[in-house]
């Protein structure tokens, strides 16, 4: 049993923990419910030993315990599996399952034929079928999950904690990874589950735990609960989910594609988008729509197919061409494909149009601040100097300035790949209201987004992706979570239309 | 009345120590030019200043300054290129071997023996430097595409690229000059002992006139934030509508053409160049500065003000180290512990 008490944490003024308490016990699963900030990591990162709680306690079994590292934490039966997997896939699995402990000879080489063994022992005892000589390259990311799982195991953890283990994974990997869930279960080891799919939780977990601005709102039995109750646990209030309204005037077809291919990303994709619309395109992680929109984008490459825009076909080779016809590209994972963290808040709000603006190559720098002010006020930024540096903003506006840099080229056609990707409820809100504006100022919009939710209030109809492939459109009233869930697992469209 | 005073003057003494830990912390460049400043100040009593022999101590001080900064004009303009090279992640080996092959193509142009090129065509005097100059210019500028290109193109890592390029222009250039000494015409040495006043300053001007261009380019010019952009996050760069590749290409054929105005500049100094030892560890000398100078290897962030503060750092050091007569043998161990201690202050500023 572990048992967390009066747990607080601050990084500088910002009170991420404030006095949170709860009780894991052993061959439990619990999940750890909250929104983006609410103070998840952070509770998980002090259990793990990463980071030191300002005050509180922890107890294993009754003893308080001190985790001042990492190892401290391990010691005591907790193994933490992150979101990103600490496997290094050039090794085989045997080698990595005893990473940093490597078993050696009485010469001091490494015993590779023990470690083998080692490993084949607890790969039977956990049920899984796989051979520990294959290179951790070749598994899928499910077989990687269950690898870190049986390294936690083989270290003797009798408490794991799995920061969003499914994200990435499909239906089937899914299935898998909650056999293991079940099977850990079984063998009384605790699982504090981090996961934002309520179904997901309803499903497996026994318990449930709510965090939100770093308090512990809820818990529970999940039995006792339904998905809406643990939505509005997190949000604190009854989730927004009707689909929000605009002025529709539909204009002339802006982009249309046929038959687009790009193996393995996208196969045979064709649609087409006009004036004013706001079509969704949805589907589960690694479906393709990210890479598919790159390459509309001249981001990445096409092998065959056509692009129509305003009825002429084109052949979109640089981003820089594709910014000239009109496109939009805001990408998805902000940190990594948007943000230049080496230049202040103006200059990542104007590069796209350093060119477009400049005279003689010579930046115009007061044009765009004229042009940045305009939209700081229309997208309500909240910022200091314009000159911060852009890593001093929320992630909310700092999602807002990326999307002024585009705004300010006047695009035609808007493509937001996940536009609302952790950015807090208020900032997407806002963030809803410029899309619905900007269609309504006759801009063809394109909203990539893995929130069925998102898709359902926002757009007139959306594709949903399986594999690399459009599996349906879905239009109007027959977008639902449920339908979109059926074609994003590769299934069709059950009901069928009728008049 | 009098408790109040005492409270003003604490608060002003604490608001400059404020102030300079706030300088200090925020403004990369502060260091630097702090460590230049107590270098200068160093180098200004070691020449012995007192009030008594003002004029021939201020004589003494001048040339020691102009002798400083014509020594290392030549390694001063390239570090500049180097600046833009690192800033966008890259990094060029090069610099040393592109010299030499510059220089020697100046001067079997200029050759005024028997296989002179130029001469050879009944071009003479100034129009022979001036086109000496285009085609060296020029030819520089091509070399730099060239590694450009393999980097961008050919995804060559521009440390492979480099390397490779270094070996190759040295060795091919050593061979084709083997046993062949041009005469450089003393006319063209004008170009780097010409006279201004009574000082001989023209390599120094050159410096400053591109210092202050690529400042120009670095702060207010597309290509020169771009050249951020790409090295602080390519993938975002591209995905603002950046021809990556282009502006990589753009920053290698600058490096070639500086380094090819700074084979001039050599060429024009003595009039001769020895290819087998002129330029090498001038790579290192450059990265050095730029290093100095607050440029992050890891590309993204640099200083032209910075490489030229970090060129002077090094170089009124090396002169100290002469002054004090430390051991020759010793001095680039000076050097390496400098370097090393201007990456470990900035990087408390980056943390912090």
């Amino acid at each position: 049993m572990i048992e967390m008490r009066n747990i607080k944490k601050s990084f500088g003024n910002n009170d991420v923990i404030k006095d949170v308490s709860f009780t894991i016990k052993s061959g439990e699963i619990c999940a750890l419910l909250g929104e983006n900030g609410a103070g998840k990591s952070t509770l998980m990162n002090i259990l793990g030993g990463i980071h030191q709680m300002d005050s509180g306690a922890i107890l294993v079994n009754g003893k308080e315990a001190a985790f001042h590292t990492p190892k401290q934490s391990q010691e005591a039966g907790i193994a933490f599996i992150h979101q990103e997997l600490n496997l290094i896939n050039d090794l085989p699995i045997y080698e990595n399952m005893f990473l940093g402990r490597e078993l050696k000879t009485k010469r001091g080489s490494l015993d590779l034929e023990r470690m083998q063994q080692e490993t084949e022992k607890i790969f039977k005892q956990m049920n899984v079928n796989l051979d520990p000589a294959i290179m951790v390259r070749e598994l899928d990311a499910s077989y990687k999950q269950i690898v870190e799982i049986c390294r936690a195991m083989m270290t003797n953890a009798s408490f794991i904690i799995m920061d969003e283990p499914t994200t990435s994974l499909t239906d089937q990997e899914i299935e898998r990874v909650f056999k293991m869930m079940k099977t850990l279960s079984e063998h009384d080891v605790g699982i504090i589950f981090i996961s934002h799919k309520l179904n997901e939780v309803m499903q497996i977990c026994d318990r449930y735990i709510v965090l939100r601005d770093g308090n512990l709102v809820a818990e529970g039995n999940v039995h006792e609960v339904n998905t809406n109750d643990l939505a509005r646990f997190m949000v604190g209030h009854d989730v927004r989910t009707e689909p929000l309204n605009r002025e529709k005037k539909i204009g002339r077809e802006i982009l249309r594609v046929e038959g687009l291919s790009n193996s393995p990303f996208f196969r045979n994709i064709s649609f087409s988008i006009k004036e004013g619309e706001i079509v969704g395109f949805t589907g589960l992680l690694g479906d393709g729509r990210s890479e598919l929109f790159q390459s509309i984008f001249g981001a990445e490459k096409i092998s065959s197919g056509k692009i129509y825009l305003n009825d002429k076909e084109v052949k979109v080779t640089s981003t820089q061409q594709a910014i000239k016809e009109g496109i939009a590209y805001l990408p998805r994972n902000r940190k990594e494909n948007a943000i230049i963290k080496d230049m202040d808040i103006i200059e990542n709000a104007s590069i796209v149009t350093w060119s477009a603006f400049s005279k003689n190559g010579t930046i115009n720098r007061k044009k765009h601040e004229e042009v940045f002010e305009e939209q700081r006020k229309a997208l309500r930024i909240k910022m200091g100097e314009l000159t911060d540096s852009i890593t001093s903003l929320s992630g909310g506006n700092q999602q807002k300035v990326i999307l002024a840099k585009w705004l300010a080229a006047k695009p035609k056609l808007l493509i937001l790949d996940n536009p609302t990707q952790g950015v807090d409820v208020g900032a997407k809100e806002d963030i809803y209201d410029i899309i619905l504006k900007l269609a309504e100022e006759n801009i063809a919009i394109i909203v990539l987004s893995s929130e069925a939710n998102e898709i359902i209030r926002l757009c007139d109809r959306a594709h949903v992706m399986y594999h690399g492939v459009i599996q349906g459109e879905v239009a109007y009233e027959e977008m639902s979570e449920h339908s979109i869930m059926q074609l994003s697992t590769g299934g069709q469209l059950t009901i069928a239309k009728e008049g | 009345m009098k408790p109040s005073l005492n409270h003003a003057a604490i608060k002003n003494k604490r608001s400059f120590f404020q102030w300079f830990k706030y300088k200090w912390s925020s403004d990369p460049l502060f260091s630097i030019a702090i460590a230049l400043i107590i270098m200068i100040i160093l180098q200004t009593l070691v020449l012995g200043f007192d009030y008594d022999s003002f004029g021939s101590w201020f004589q003494a001080w001048i040339n020691n300054w102009i002798n400083i900064l014509r020594n290392n004009a030549a390694t001063a303009i390239v570090a500049l290129g180097m600046t833009f090279v690192i800033m966008t992640g890259g990094i060029d080996l090069a610099v040393g071997s592109t010299l030499v092959v510059t220089g020697a193509l100046s001067m079997m142009l200029l050759d005024t023996g028997t296989k002179g090129f130029l001469l050879a065509m009944g071009i003479t005097g100034v129009p022979a430097f001036a086109i000496t100059i285009l085609v060296v210019l020029l030819f520089g500028y091509l070399l730099g595409s060239l590694i450009g290109v393999s980097i961008t193109k050919g995804k060559v890592p521009p440390f492979i690229a480099t390397l490779g390029a270094m070996m190759i222009f040295r060795s091919v250039t050593q061979h084709f000059m083997q046993g062949y000494n041009p005469k450089v015409p003393t006319e063209f040495l004008q170009i780097a002992s010409f006279k201004i006043g009574s000082f001989m300053i023209m390599p120094i001007v050159y410096w400053a006139i591109i210092a202050f261009i690529l400042y120009y380019v670095s702060k207010r010019t597309t290509f020169g934030r771009q050249i951020i952009a790409v090295g602080s996050n390519e993938r975002a760069a591209k995905l603002s509508g950046i021809l990556v590749e282009k502006v990589k290409l753009r920053v290698y054929a600058l490096m070639g053409l500086l380094v090819s105005i700074a084979a001039i500049i050599q060429v024009s100094r003595i009039g001769s160049m020895d290819f087998s030892n002129a330029g090498r560890g001038m790579e290192m000398d450059a990265i050095a500065a730029a290093v100095v100078g607050g440029t992050n290897m890891m590309g993204g962030r640099g200083f032209i003000l910075g490489t030229v503060y970090g060129m002077l750092i090094i170089a009124v050091m090396n002169n100290l180290l002469n002054l004090f007569g430390v051991p020759p043998f010793l001095r680039e161990a000076f050097k390496g512990v400098i370097v090393i201690a201007a990456v470990l202050l900035q990087k408390k500023e980056r943390t912090s």
